[in-house]
């Protein structure tokens, strides 16, 4: 077959394809996957379980769901079902132009990922595929303060509907040991403080006089400080950590950290804090003595909480669930790993009641699994993103075969 | 044998008395014109007259006087004396309208590099009519340039590679007084969203924007700073006249003056912006505020047509064929290829979505090119090869554009009342060989097609 034809058949593939993916985005019909083993992650798994969806969600999930007449049913027989993947913290979006760091302005609380966001880069059909349904995805830890993540599916109709939190989530970085780096994060939470006085005295008083100038950088620190908003902070040595989390008890704010692989050095001042981690095996792996990987058990047993992240493109977003084996190989709890990449990054990024779990009135964002969903070798078959088959292996399959 | 000489002689006192005679009678004849007015009175007859106000007029004809237009009609009394141009089988319409160029500024003037924020700087102050583009010459110009495509009016902005460029003007391509051929101006703000005004990461303490966040926070906080210093100022003039004495004005701020007058809606923020995720930005900043908006240049827009029409913004489309498509995006970014669409001129018309057509084009002096500001008239047939009718698509380059720009009182269609600014044109407009022969300026001719009406 000339190059010319097989140009022509794989394009005409890619529009059948195209055209059949279209059609089957019809949501208000009704889906019942029949016969899988249902890691539901809200409780128990299921075996042999059937999970209903209509319109997109949830509706029923159980060893004794009556399916109702004209539903589509598919035979899951044989697989097992885990919630879509939850990815904490991605750069997915904003890599590819290059919109990550605002270098020339350290503290930037103000950027808003959202406006860099770039929706026509390849690697949101790849995080589909490798079953990632919701990530957040920020900016980069090239400044102080980087700016504020957005919460997004990566699949959906169109933008508004596949935002789940337009911003949040203050990204903060502190990278290796530098003397200026926590002083400077410190003096402008000092400065926040201030504003935010300022302010309530203003609305607490009868609002006499003119109101206390905006300050956009200020005004997003303040929503930390009042609560409002978590405190994301891209951390790598044992004492900024601890530096952090005096921060934290001075100011009150909600703080998450990210990569932490010195955590476990801290592991007690960090549960008793009740800061959860979030962390990367597949960079510990690479990056650092394989013995530290060892230390995401140690925060576990400490009783901190996990979630875990690509840092797409640090790591790719398609391979994110390879993060969650590796922890099990290294002695996590299958169910704490499948947590850590479901329900608790959902209840870090403060989306829970829409993702993370399989359960009735949840968002049907679910993935169907040929084998154990933490094995290497086991290929992610269906994902489903608010009910719409996103991603079907068969349609792949096919193409590759045409391809060959 | 008489010589040559003398046969001449001999003539002489008859040569002088014929020439006296002719003088004497045009004399006499333009008596009335040389009281009355500077400008005579043309009427353009017997041509299909495209009036861009909605009727076609078979035969029609069109008088100006004064630089305006006096009369439109297929039944039109020609005053006596007027000079009369026959259009016969020729197409009369008004003149095309540029909606977005980087005309008669110099290249290097364009942008103010040390700064992304700069609503202060004017772009009519850089402007320079008298290269070989712009025919700042008075009388008949020969140069083929934007004349010659029958361009009459021009948005004029200053360069993409800042995140708030300054302000825009619209002008006439002819005339050497920037108070004379200023239709608007400020006519607009002009910013970018998108690579342009991206600084590359290329030494510590560049300025920023490096990123889209960046470049969203800025626009952000010189909005919110404008509005701070509105209501300083309003603040103060409330105060009572004792007040006053004894406390200074605020100081006064060119940019933030500027910037007031999007706040207050008197000039919208034209947002150049290609890829729908920065359209998307520019409608968010836009909305936050309450700035009307225009797009710019607008690859991607289809995939946001409904919500421009629901918000009533207009888009000023690229010219199709732009070599770069328009300000060197596409080149840099190859993803910019998955936005780009034929059919997004069509979309955007059918949900709703006012159109302009812009050139983007430099041209300054003898330097750069004018060419598809010259050609916008292909550019919008070719348009018409992708579900545009022909109607649209000549709209796009003169009464929408002047709606767009603001200046629909003055030009954008054959009116009475309106700037005579007129194209004669010796065959249909959309047509590949179609050429124009005559274009007037305010009633003035300023370019004839070599071999055209004398």
């Amino acid at each position: 077959m000339s190059i010319i034809k097989k140009v022509v058949l794989f394009s005409f593939v890619i529009a059948l394809l195209t055209a059949m993916s279209l059609f089957s985005v019809n949501p208000t019909e009704a889906i019942a996957l029949k016969g899988a083993l249902v890691h539901t992650v809200a409780g128990p798994p299921i075996e042999n379980a059937t999970i209903l969806i209509e319109d997109g969600k949830i509706v029923a999930i159980g060893q004794n769901v009556s399916i109702p007449t004209g539903a589509k049913i598919i035979d899951a027989t044989g697989k097992s079902i885990i919630p879509g993947l939850i990815d904490n913290h991605s750069h997915m979006g904003a890599y590819v132009p290059n919109d990550l760091n605002e270098m020339p302005q350290p503290i930037g609380p103000e950027n808003r990922a959202i406006d860099a966001l770039h929706m026509s880069t390849p690697d949101w059909d790849e995080a589909v595929k490798g079953g990632v349904t919701t990530i957040v995805t920020g900016p980069g830890s090239g400044e102080r303060m980087g700016g504020q993540s957005v919460t997004i599916k990566t699949f959906g109709k169109d933008l508004e509907t596949r935002i789940l939190k337009e911003s949040g989530e203050l990204k903060m970085a502190i990278n290796g040991i530098n003397l200026s780096h926590i002083p400077t994060i410190h003096s402008n939470f000092l400065k926040a403080r201030e504003y935010l006085e300022k302010w309530k005295k203003y609305e607490s008083g009868d609002k006499k006089g003119p109101p206390p100038p905006r300050d956009l950088a200020m005004e997003a620190l303040a929503k930390a400080l009042k609560g409002e908003e978590v405190v994301r902070v891209h951390i790598m040595w044992a004492n900024d950590i601890m530096s952090f989390l005096k921060l934290k008890d001075e100011f009150g704010f909600e703080l998450q950290f990210i990569h932490a692989p010195e955590a476990w050095k801290v592991a007690d001042e960090i549960a008793k804090r009740n800061v959860p981690v979030i962390c990367m095996p597949i960079e510990l792996a690479i990056n650092v003595p394989e013995s530290l990987l060892r230390g995401i058990v140690t925060l576990h047993k400490a009783g901190v909480k996990l979630a875990m992240h690509s840092d797409h493109p640090v790591s790719p977003q398609k391979w994110f669930r390879i993060n969650a084996s590796m922890a099990i190989r290294y002695g996590l709890p299958k169910e704490e790993a499948l947590k850590a990449v479901t329900i608790n990054p959902a209840e870090m990024a403060k989306v829970d009641d829409r993702v993370g779990s399989i359960a009735k009135g949840k968002d049907a964002d679910l993935i169907v699994l040929d084998g154990p969903w933490y094995e290497a070798t086991t290929p992610v078959d269906l994902v489903f993103v608010d009910g719409v088959i996103a991603y079907d292996r068969q349609q792949d399959k096919k193409l590759s075969e045409e391809d060959l | 044998m008489s010589s040559p000489k003398q046969h001449s002689n001999r003539l002489r006192p008859l040569g002088i008395a014929v020439v006296a005679i002719i003088c004497g009678t045009i004399l006499i004849l333009s008596l009335p014109f040389l009281q009355a007015q500077d400008k005579p009175v043309i009427a353009i007859k017997g041509g299909t007259v495209l009036t861009m106000a909605g009727e076609t007029i078979e035969g029609g004809t069109v008088v100006m006087w004064e630089g305006k237009i006096v009369a439109v009609g297929k039944q039109v009394s020609i005053p006596e004396g007027a000079q009369i141009i026959d259009a016969t089988g020729k197409y009369v319409m008004p003149g095309i309208i540029d909606a977005m160029t980087y005309y008669g500024v110099r290249p290097f003037a364009l942008n103010d590099r040390a700064n992304p924020i700069t609503p202060e700087n004017k772009v009519i102050l850089a402007y320079y009519p008298f290269g070989r583009m712009m025919h700042g010459e008075k009388g008949i110009v020969k140069d083929k340039e934007i004349l010659s495509g029958g361009v009459t009016t021009v948005y004029i902005a200053p360069g993409d590679q800042q995140v708030i460029g300054g302000q825009g003007a619209v002008v006439k391509t002819y005339g050497a007084d920037y108070e004379a051929f200023t239709l608007r101006e400020p006519a607009a703000i002009d910013m970018c969203i998108g690579d342009p005004p991206k600084q590359e990461m290329t030494y510590i303490g560049a300025r920023p924007p490096l990123t889209r966040m960046g470049i969203a926070t800025l626009l952000r906080k010189t909005l919110l700073g404008a509005q701070q210093f509105d209501k300083k100022i309003k603040d103060y003039e409330e105060k009572t006249d004792e007040e006053k004495e004894k406390m200074p004005p605020p100081p006064r701020n060119l940019g933030m003056e500027a910037v007031i007058k999007l706040l207050d809606k008197d000039i919208p923020a034209r947002i150049e912006s290609d890829f729908v995720d920065d359209i998307r930005t520019a409608i968010r900043i836009c909305d936050e505020f309450d700035v009307d908006l225009i797009v710019d240049s607008g690859l991607g827009a289809y995939k946001v047509k409904d919500i421009l029409a629901e918000k009533n913004i207009p888009v000023v489309l690229g010219t199709p064929t732009h070599p770069f498509v328009q300000g060197g995006e596409v080149s840099m970014s190859p993803d910019l290829y998955r936005e780009m669409n034929d059919y997004n001129a069509a979309e955007l018309h059918k949900a709703g979505v006012k159109l302009a057509l812009g050139s983007f084009s430099f041209a300054f002096g003898g330097f750069g090119y004018a060419t598809s500001g010259r050609w916008l008239l292909i550019e919008a047939a070719y348009l018409t090869g992708f579900d545009v009718s022909d109607e649209d698509a000549l709209k796009m380059i003169t009464i929408n554009a002047a709606q767009i720009l603001g200046v629909d009182n003055r030009v954008g269609s054959l009116e009475k009342g309106k700037d005579a600014d007129v194209i004669i044109l010796d065959g249909y407009p959309l047509n590949i060989k179609t050429w124009v022969d005559q274009v007037f300026i305010d009633g003035e001719s300023v370019y004839r097609k070599e071999g055209g009406p004398k």
